[in-house]
């Protein structure tokens, strides 16, 4: 094999430079401006929320408040983070929300008389086990993930109602507590958790050798396949890794409340799905990033804190995050309308 | 709408198509720079040049489908609304795609009347539809079965369909982008003859193709694009395929030779395949491959041809046959990486499909066959994936400044040698290539065969699979001639001809037909 030629972009160089390092063709000039209207169209929409929050009240962007709201929004954030793993495979997982709830349940059922260390294991153990039970059934019977996951909620749901019989579980023990309402110096532990989640699990997709084959088989599975990747194995294992976020957002919303019943947050579904899709990630599979979910997360998040601080009626929360996520997703497949229209 | 009298001599009949002085960008960059075109009434016009000179621009400036930046479309003298459909097609002009764009689960009737359904009250009147569908058909002599699925239809019919509905329409234009790629033999043949029955029923074609023989046997005129300007139109009568090819690449072309060793054959082949059945497709096929040659898979579409290198490269689980591997018989592969595990690596066909992630760069998509070559500790390395593909991929004549560009914005030539390129990285004993030259240009082509050459030179053992019958004869030692998924023969030496291999092939297909 020749030496490797010199003139290769240097490392750390964006993907841009690297288009310009070429002759800029049409479709690289093309591609640059997409890329950066889908890359900062969604930080430049977060950062004029904040200023319009902040604006009307300073209390929104005061250290209490942030480290408040991700603390408060921690599980929702650590199942964004595993969802991104499923939506850039190129699935859905729909049951994410009744696997946090079950996982919820379980944990202060158990810590309601055991030591919390077993309740957690027990409750993380479970969320992975769903998880598993999610990969099964879309990677060996081949059910569309959309139509499986919805079916695998259901049937969760159910589980949970059935076990709390409506009777929620309360816990009182300092040592469960501690985990959700604890800090370290006014960092709280769920906010410290979650940000660890997002980093750990950034770096995995983005550097790691599995990210990478995760982008490979959403993008084209039958190239993937025929490449020569496990290509079932590792879509089946995105599932398992959202099973094991819902069982620690569970965790962390048991411990948080102290108390887990039925149907503990009926918004968290369409929150978590709308975290990911709102910072870029595709429903199409093979495009997507860990910082753009903590960007959805931190969009999300914000409209939710905002509404209480700026005193609105909540009623009309859902109403604001669904014209978001519409008119998000909307500028989206118009500039990638845009980009098909440019290719020769 | 505008009329104008176009340009031109006063007293010659204006031109079916003709279009002045047509310049188009794309974010800044010239696609076309002042193109005049000239289509004259009922001629069949053959328009050739590189990927990328601009022929596909300037076809779809001509339908309508892009507006012109700079300069006018006139049809039989009158001007163009720029970049309105509607109005091309209400002037007759009609395109038959590439990729033909069907509904694959709707009839041909219903097809070729998409949007224009006839209707008998509230109902679609089926009948009426077949019967229009056939009346049409008949006038150029395609046979299609109107009720039959499109996605049934063979690839050549789904392209006919387009034209049926150009004609149904009025269309006294059609432009034909490579309405020949992909199409095997038969396929062929049928198609050009649609053509001719076009052509004496005073259709005026453009006809864009990368095949110059079939320019050269259909066209009356043809033009050279290069870099988005016309290099040249003349009668088909005043140029040589060398003087195409010239004007094409600016320069002049010598067509590889593959240098054949001489080298004694070997008592013991590399591979030795007996009986090998994939269910459907295959049917006892045996060969053998032998240590640094070329073995050519000819055949007609659906001889399977594919199916063969699939099932060498674990990717049809129902294979089965008896496998040698250097004399050792081995279990055969049921997976990709179990091939790859005893060196057969695969370079699948339609790169875009089953080739490439578009989505990722070259270098990702050169590492996915080796990640634990450009990773350390479960992470990857930027600068250990770079030098690694640039380590494969620069012997290949690819830039290695392009290695980071995402693989949907390089050239099918650049694209087709990621995936040749990325069965190298783990040093392959056999190298299984499935279309290795589909829609490429001439150069690329040219650079392909060169790389085969040398491969083979350094002793790997290639299957080379190809529509391209010229080529197969061109690049292989031997030559596997496969027919309805049996072998029909193999070819050596002397025997080794585009006419042995047809002739091979259709015997099969009057035997069937006869049966």
């Amino acid at each position: 094999m020749s030496e490797p030629s010199l003139d290769v972009a240097p490392e750390g160089t964006r993907r841009w430079d690297a288009l310009r390092a070429v002759r800029p063709g049409a479709a690289a000039l093309r591609s640059y401006g997409i890329e950066l209207v889908r890359t900062y169209g969604i930080v430049v929409a977060f950062a004029i929320l904040v200023a319009a929050v902040a604006s009307q009240n300073s209390v929104f962007v005061s250290r209490d408040n942030l480290l408040n709201i991700s603390s408060q929004w921690a599980p929702a954030g650590v199942m964004a983070a595993g969802l991104t793993f499923v939506l850039i495979a190129g699935g859905i997982d729909l049951s994410i929300a009744a696997n946090f709830n079950l996982c919820a349940v379980l944990a202060a059922a158990i810590g309601q008389h055991n030591d919390p260390g077993i309740a957690f294991l027990a409750a993380l153990g479970l969320g992975t086990g769903i998880g598993l039970v999610n990969a099964l059934i879309v990677t060996i019977t081949g059910i569309d993930s959309f139509i499986a996951t919805l079916g695998v909620s259901f049937a969760l749901a159910s589980i949970s109602q059935i076990l709390t019989g409506n009777v929620p579980y309360y816990v009182d023990r300092e040592d469960f507590l501690s985990l959700g309402a604890g800090s370290w110096h006014t960092i709280p532990y769920a906010g410290m958790v979650m940000f660890g989640t997002f980093i750990l699990l950034g770096i995995v997709l983005a550097r790691g050798v599995y990210g990478q084959k995760i982008y490979a088989i959403g993008g084209n599975r039958e190239a993937s396949r025929l490449a020569g990747l496990r290509v079932q194995t590792l879509y089946g294992s995105t599932f398992v890794l959202t099973g094991f976020c819902c069982g620690l957002g569970g965790i962390l919303s048991a411990s948080q409340l102290g108390t887990a019943q039925y149907n503990i947050d009926p918004g968290i579904l369409f929150d978590v799905v709308t975290m990911v899709v709102l910072g870029g990630t595709s429903l199409l599979g093979g495009y997507g990033a860990m910082w753009r979910t903590a960007i959805g997360w931190a969009f999300i998040a914000s409209i939710g804190n905002a509404f209480n601080i700026l005193n609105v009626n909540s009623s009309y929360q859902n109403l604001v995050k669904g014209l978001v996520l519409i008119g998000a997703l909307a500028i989206d497949v118009y500039v990638r309308r845009l980009a098909r229209a440019g290719k020769t | 709408m505008n009329r104008r009298e176009a340009a031109g001599a006063p007293d010659s009949p204006p031109a079916a198509v003709r279009a002045v002085g047509i310049v188009k960008s794309f974010a800044g960059v010239q696609a076309l720079r002042g193109v005049d075109l000239e289509l004259a009434e009922g001629e069949l016009h053959g328009l050739v040049g590189e990927n990328g000179a601009g022929k596909s621009t300037l076809a779809k400036i001509i339908s309508g489908a892009y507006a012109a930046d700079e300069g006018t479309v006139y049809a039989r003298g009158t001007e163009l609304a720029s970049g309105n459909p509607h109005a091309h097609a209400d002037a007759g002009i009609a395109m038959v795609y590439q990729e033909p764009k069907l509904v694959p689960e709707l009839t041909a009737a219903e097809n070729v009347f998409l949007g224009k359904t006839i209707r008998r009250g509230p109902f679609v009147a089926r009948r009426e539809m077949a019967r229009r569908l056939r009346d049409v058909a008949a006038t150029v002599g395609i046979d299609v079965d109107p009720e039959a699925k499109a996605a049934d239809l063979s690839l050549a019919k789904q392209r006919m369909l387009d034209v049926i509905r150009g004609l149904d329409s009025g269309a006294q234009v059609l432009i034909m982008d490579e309405p020949s790629a992909a199409l095997g033999p038969v396929e062929r043949g049928s198609l050009y003859r649609t053509i001719e029955r076009l052509r004496s029923a005073h259709v005026t074609i453009l006809f864009i193709s990368h095949d110059l023989d079939e320019v050269f046997r259909l066209c009356d005129r043809i033009t050279v694009m290069r870099e988005g300007s016309i290099v040249a139109t003349r009668p088909t009568a005043d140029w040589t395929k060398n003087a195409l090819v010239e004007a094409m690449l600016g320069r002049e072309f010598v067509v590889p030779k593959r240098h054949r060793t001489d080298a004694p054959v070997e008592a013991s082949p590399i591979l030795r395949v007996e009986g090998l059945t994939v269910p459907g497709a295959l049917e006892r096929v045996d060969f053998e491959l032998r240590s640094g040659e070329v073995l050519g898979i000819a055949g007609l579409i659906g001889s399977g041809r594919s199916t063969l290198l699939r099932a060498l490269a674990g990717a049809e689980p129902k294979a089965s046959g008896l496998l040698l591997l250097e004399g050792r018989e081995i279990a055969w592969p049921s997976t990709v990486r179990a091939a790859l595990r005893h060196g057969i690596a695969f370079a699948p066909e339609d790169r875009r499909r089953y080739g490439l992630v578009l989505g990722l760069s070259g270098a990702s998509n050169v590492a996915l066959t080796n990640p634990a070559a450009v990773s350390k500790a479960l992470l990857l390395q930027g600068r250990k994936l770079v030098e690694y593909a640039a380590g494969v991929m620069t012997p290949l004549g690819f830039d290695s400044r392009r290695l980071k560009v995402e693989a949907a914005f390089l050239s099918g030539g650049n694209q087709q040698k990621l995936v040749v390129g990325r069965t190298l990285g783990r040093q392959p004993k056999i190298l299984l290539l499935d279309e290795p030259t589909a829609g490429i240009d001439i150069g690329a082509k040219a650079d392909m065969f060169t790389i085969i050459d040398r491969l083979a030179s350094d002793g790997l053992s290639v299957l080379f699979a190809s529509s391209e019958l010229e080529e197969v004869v061109e690049v292989s030692d031997r030559i596997l001639v496969l027919g309805r998924g049996r072998s029909l023969g193999l070819l050596e030496g002397e025997s080794c001809t585009v006419r042995t291999i047809l002739e091979l092939a259709f015997g099969v297909e009057r035997e069937a037909d006869a049966a």
